[in-house]
């Protein structure tokens, strides 16, 4: 389903003239309507490794296809929900969702059909004409779910969707995603930084390690569906994640559990 | 559940379960809009003192040069009365004042929109095109700082006497203001929304209409307001060099000859009110149901 052959990717810093590897010889494969979490440290190249299966990004090297099909550009076979909110702030919730619908060239019924469908599945039909300014971050991660559902891609592609989330919308909201992948089947690349949440989420786990490592870890979770946040199984699993995050240059500690803050920033221990 | 307004969570007031997704209804409807604030008698009095001062500063300015220079400078009073005069038809040079006011405001309108066209459609190319815009810019950039006035000649060389050398001579000042900040604009608008769009399979012209467009307005209306000021600051110049016959720039320095200056005045009160009017009635309103709407900040 989406395939990375010794992809590379360097950055050019125009400022400083310095070139940056980002991701240096990543091979990766994700198969169809699996679910897999990228995890790693921040600044490991995760969203670069996201960004260019979407195709907003052309590797420096290497090669990526999608269903057997080099990425080119990107396109509406590959949904991406992006962390920061990106709703057009000039159109309304349902004029959103119906942004990708009118350039498939549906005519006007089938595509409010559509729209009130996916609005309502995320929860927003009363929502529907308000603008996103005037929405709570939960709210607008909701519509930006709902726009890529209605176009119906053959992939998921989230960049930490639900990063800048408070604890229970994030829980709610990662409850939805599962109910709607399992429903729909759909391939999800999902990237995190919290080590529960892919535990929780992925059928398997890939850690990626800033360049040149790459890919140091790609673990199974063979935890049966539904699973539960808090039982025994869960957190050995996020246990022995946390493992292998060590081992890393810089590693991410796990947020700390419901009731406490919620650490958004994940803490960093860096020599030096 | 949707009963508590409970902040930190936006969670809990809806029905977010999507196999629950009817259960929150109708009593979480969004009422996040703020009502519209009624006048208070405050703004009533601060919107007549705002007209009353120019009004006191002009006539004790009026007073001032009657005492010392003594020479006729009109006052407030003398310059209504003129105003009812002409109101009732009475003719200025030759001319009713509407038909003053109209041909003015026909020579702004053509020469405005004309900029709005060129200025917008430009400025979002430039604005998208890197090379474009190194390429363009400094064109740009050297017709804002031509002075209105210096476009005379120039008008004239290229239509001779007449409307299309004022039409003209409105365009190209307007429109330099116009492409800069429409070209900022689109600049402005963030990479992730291009992304986003590119990603729901937006084609250019897409891009360029739903996104690009509406994303630089609050940039854009900056501009719109600039161009509109230059524009109908040259027409009232153009119109008193080059010889259109009519028009309110035409009255004002025809007056030098038939020492009507309260005839002048009421013209550059005439010229005072529309400029406000088109800010107040056309650019804020726009302004206001637009990026105010959208929660964006009005850019400065």
């Amino acid at each position: 389903m989406i395939e990375l052959h010794q992809a590379s990717k360097t950055f050019a810093n125009e400022e400083t003239g310095h070139f940056v590897q980002a991701l240096q010889d990543v091979d990766l494969t994700v198969g169809e309507n699996e679910f897999v979490c990228l995890l790693g440290p921040s600044g490991c190249g995760k969203s670069t490794l996201l960004n260019l299966v979407a195709g907003f990004e052309r590797p420096t090297s290497g090669r990526i296809l999608f269903e057997g099909r080099p990425v080119r550009a990107a396109g509406p076979d590959r949904g991406v929900v992006f962390q920061d909110p990106t709703l057009f702030p000039w159109l309304t919730v349902a004029q959103n969702v119906d942004f990708g619908l009118r350039n498939l060239g549906l005519d006007a019924a089938e595509r409010r059909r559509i729209t009130d469908r996916f609005v309502s599945l995320v929860g927003l039909a009363d929502f529907a004409r308000s603008r996103p300014h005037q929405l709570s971050g939960g709210m607008k991660q909701r519509v930006q779910l709902a726009r890529v559902l209605a176009l119906d891609p053959r992939a998921l592609l989230m960049d930490e969707p639900f990063g800048a989330l408070d604890a229970q919308t994030r829980d709610r909201l990662q409850d939805e995603l599962l109910g709607i992948w399992e429903r729909d089947r759909k391939t999800v690349l999902f990237v995190t930084h919290n080590v529960e949440e892919a535990v929780y989420l992925a059928d398997r786990v890939v850690v990626l390690a800033p360049a040149p490592d790459g890919i140091t870890a790609d673990v199974p979770i063979s935890i049966p569906r539904p699973r539960n946040r808090y039982s025994e199984e869960t957190r050995e699993a996020t246990m022995a994640l946390i493992g292998v995050l060590a081992d890393l240059p810089c590693c991410v500690l796990p947020s700390r559990r419901a009731g406490e803050t919620p650490s958004r920033q994940p803490a960093i221990t860096k020599p030096g | 559940m949707s009963s508590s307004p409970r902040s930190g969570d936006d969670g809990a007031g809806l029905a977010l379960d999507v196999s629950a997704g009817a259960a929150g209804g109708r009593a979480a409807a969004p009422v996040l809009r703020l009502a519209h604030r009624r006048l208070s008698w405050q703004d009533v009095v601060t919107a007549g003192a705002s007209l009353a001062i120019p009004l006191a500063l002009w006539w004790g300015l009026a007073a001032i040069v009657m005492h010392l220079r003594h020479v006729a400078f009109p006052a407030p009073g003398e310059t209504a009365l003129r105003l009812i005069e002409l109101a009732r038809g009475r003719l200025l040079n030759d001319a009713t004042v509407y038909r003053h006011v109209a041909d003015s405001l026909q020579r702004w309108a053509l020469g405005f929109g004309l900029a709005v066209f060129v200025g917008v459609s430009s400025g979002l190319l430039l604005g998208w095109s890197r090379l474009l815009e190194r390429l363009s810019m400094p064109t740009v950039t050297v017709l804002q700082l031509v002075p209105g006035l210096a476009w005379i000649p120039i008008a004239i060389l290229l239509f001779g006497i007449g409307e299309s050398a004022t039409v003209f001579m409105i365009a190209v000042t307007a429109l330099a203001p116009i492409v800069i900040n429409t070209t900022a604009g689109v600049k402005g608008v963030d990479e992730l929304f291009i992304r986003a769009a590119r990603m729901m399979g937006a084609n250019d012209r897409t891009l360029f209409a739903r996104v690009l467009l509406p994303g630089s307005l609050p940039h854009l209306l900056s501009g719109l307001r600039v161009g509109f000021a230059n524009g109908w600051r040259v027409l009232v110049a153009g119109e008193m060099i080059v010889g259109t016959g009519t028009g309110l720039g035409y009255s004002i320095i025809q007056s030098r000859w038939t020492l009507d200056y309260a005839g002048a005045f009421v013209c550059i009160a005439i010229i005072c009110a529309i400029g406000l009017l088109v800010e107040r009635g056309f650019l804020l309103p726009l302004e206001r149901r637009t990026v105010e709407r959208w929660g964006l900040a009005r850019a400065g």
